[in-house]
């Protein structure tokens, strides 16, 4: 047993009756329900497994030092794309931004990574797969992507909320490129003391975007021609490219 | 040409659950709709037909769901309701929602029958029933989208939804002349609906006197059947019944590989038979019904209702129990009540959805 779980262990004793009125619309109420050393290759981490009261999802927080009762947390919010984080899918960027939000958070004093499980129940996946279906059909997507639930962020706020609560985190610095994020986790109940930008290194299969400009906002055309597409909530960031918004929004704002 | 009158109205073509969810949401918001349904009464499949002066549910056996706002609008039903109905079940049979007996589902039924709740929804609502439409067309201006009756008279509106099985919804789509234009958002339409089918139900209601024996259960899966999936003790819902009902449901397969026979009635009775008794092979009189789609296979529905925008600015929503998580009669009046929230809200995305975040911080 590592010293680190220790507290953990406190609190899935202490969640083990908890029951309350939940978070957001869907009332979601969550449990910490286990949790145990998970040394990674970018560093190490306690895995906490939460339970939750409304669907078979659970959900994971990756944690990185003392963060219990711990202020300006930095916290990176991540929703599972199987394709994306396991398949290594160049569709998204899902998989680098996971990684480098690993060592991101392995690289400080503390940290928190929330694994946010959004493809449960069969419905995500095989939506998922539909929706590129139709991308590749080449037909208008965007109705079609909304239909097929691609993607509805409702939920993870209020789900990484009680997460953060069940953690006794204080407050947190955001590890995203998206500022709308942080107001939405804040209607929660979250203290957000910051921003941290998510910026991840240029390689073989992200370049492109330093070489292209997007069409639409956030639509860029990766070379294999397909449509490279966001699916975390925040819109990719690759170091040395033109932040999409205005020129200050890549500064950490704190 | 009726037009509908009032701030921006809405035709919602077919009045089960999704339709009249979606059509009670925008009318309670204030909006003129007017809900189209080719058949005599509402609700669809959440069906209560009487018979020998007595409510017999026959397709929808029992509501059932987690939904706060659903279980709010179960509760409004001034019916008189009996909670956790069924409350004995036998067999270890696949009921066709598994997720009704999951913990923390709420299961329901109403002693009027469980049409009661789509006829609650139905209430003040511009219905027109025995209205069969035919097919879409442009609207007589630009930004409105028209029906075409059965019988020659049309409507039009800016929104028309259609709360359809997706067959039907194709079967719509596939009639309606509509001008190139409109090809690229009815090519996604009828792509999505292409991607599911809906799965039949042969069903017997059959009646028995009260001097037959009683099945001590309200619904029985039975797990060695090939023919029947489901079996309620439909009379037990009823106060003071004159009769023994019972409602046989058969399995998806059986009933999509015997939907074109001639008795297939028979042989659900003879299987009633085998699986409860020579009794239940001879009611004393019964009624067989086709329900040619009677659900969405688990697993296969979208996310979300679909509101396309045409050119010209017109929209065309879709909504249906394939448009929510989990289907049934829960998922279509999610569905419904979804949709009307985006009608309301005005929202036409330029961007795709998670564009839409960018936008946001732009």
């Amino acid at each position: 047993m590592s010293e680190a779980t220790e507290p953990f262990r406190r609190l899935v004793e202490r969640d083990q009756d908890h029951d309350c009125d939940g978070y957001g619309p869907a009332q979601v109420c969550v449990r910490v329900a286990a949790v145990a050393d998970l040394p990674t290759r970018v560093g190490h981490f306690q895995i906490v497994a939460f339970y939750n009261n409304r669907d078979a999802k659970e959900h994971i927080a990756m944690v990185h030092g003392d963060v219990i009762g711990a202020a300006d947390v930095p916290t990176r919010l991540h929703s599972e794309c199987l394709t994306g984080d396991v398949m290594g899918s160049l569709r998204c960027d899902c998989r680098d931004q996971l990684q480098e939000g690993l060592k991101l958070i392995a690289s400080m004093d503390r940290g928190i990574l929330l694994y946010l499980r959004q493809e449960g129940r069969g419905i995500g996946l095989i939506n998922k797969v539909r929706a590129y279906a139709l991308q590749d059909l080449g037909l208008d997507t965007v109705e079609a992507n909304i239909a097929l639930g691609f993607r509805d962020d409702e939920r993870d706020y209020a789900v990484a909320a009680h997460m953060l609560k069940s953690l006794n985190v204080t407050s947190v610095r955001l590890i995203t490129n998206n500022p709308n994020k942080i107001k939405q986790l804040t209607q929660y109940g979250v203290a957000v003391t910051g921003r941290i930008p998510h910026v991840i290194p240029p390689n073989d299969h992200n370049r492109f975007y330093l070489e292209t400009k997007a069409k639409r906002s956030g639509h860029y055309i990766d070379y294999a021609g397909k449509p490279r597409l966001v699916e975390q909530s925040d819109e990719v960031m690759v170091d040395g490219m033109p932040a999409p918004g205005e020129a200050g929004e890549r500064k950490p704002s704190s | 040409m009726i037009v509908p009158t009032g701030e921006s109205p809405a035709i919602v073509v077919g009045a089960g659950l999704a339709g009249l969810s979606c059509a009670r949401a925008l009318a309670d918001a204030g909006r003129a709709v007017i809900v189209l349904e080719r058949a005599r009464g509402v609700g669809g499949r959440c069906a209560t037909r009487r018979v020998h002066d007595q409510a017999v549910d026959f397709g929808v056996l029992f509501l059932h769901g987690r939904d706060l706002a659903f279980l709010a609008a179960l509760d409004a039903v001034p019916a008189t309701a009996l909670p956790g109905w069924p409350a004995v079940i036998l067999g270890a049979g696949r009921p066709c929602q598994p997720q009704a007996f999951a913990p923390g589902e709420r299961r329901l039924a109403f002693a009027e029958g469980v049409s009661a709740f789509p006829k609650h929804l139905a209430r003040g609502l511009d219905l027109r029933t025995s209205a069969r439409v035919l097919s879409l067309a442009a609207g007589p201006g630009r930004g409105s989208l028209g029906v075409e009756l059965e019988g020659g008279g049309s409507l039009s509106a800016p929104t028309v939804v259609l709360a359809l099985a997706a067959e039907q919804a194709l079967a719509l789509l596939a009639a309606s002349p509509l001008s190139a234009p409109f090809a690229p958002a009815l090519d996604t339409a009828r792509t999505l609906l292409g991607m599911v089918r809906s799965r039949p139900c042969l069903t017997v209601l059959a009646g028995y006197p009260l001097s037959a024996p009683a099945p001590p259960w309200d619904i029985h899966y039975p797990e060695a059947s090939r023919v029947l999936q489901a079996v309620a003790h439909e009379s037990t819902k009823r106060v003071d019944p004159a009769y023994r009902a019972m409602v046989y449901q058969a399995s998806p397969r059986w009933s999509h590989e015997h939907l074109g026979d001639a008795d297939w009635a028979g042989a659900m009775l003879a299987e009633a038979g085998r699986l409860l008794g020579p009794w239940a092979s001879a009611p004393t009189f019964f009624e067989p019904h086709r329900w040619r789609y009677a659900r969405t296979e688990l697993g296969a529905e979208l996310a979300a209702p679909l509101l396309l925008t045409l050119p010209g600015g017109a929209r065309l929503g879709l909504a249906g129990e394939l448009f929510a998580p989990g289907g049934g009669v829960e998922g279509a009046w999610i569905s419904g009540r979804r949709l009307a929230k985006r009608i309301l809200e005005d929202e036409r995305p330029d961007v795709a959805p998670r564009g839409a975040t960018a936008e946001e911080t732009g």
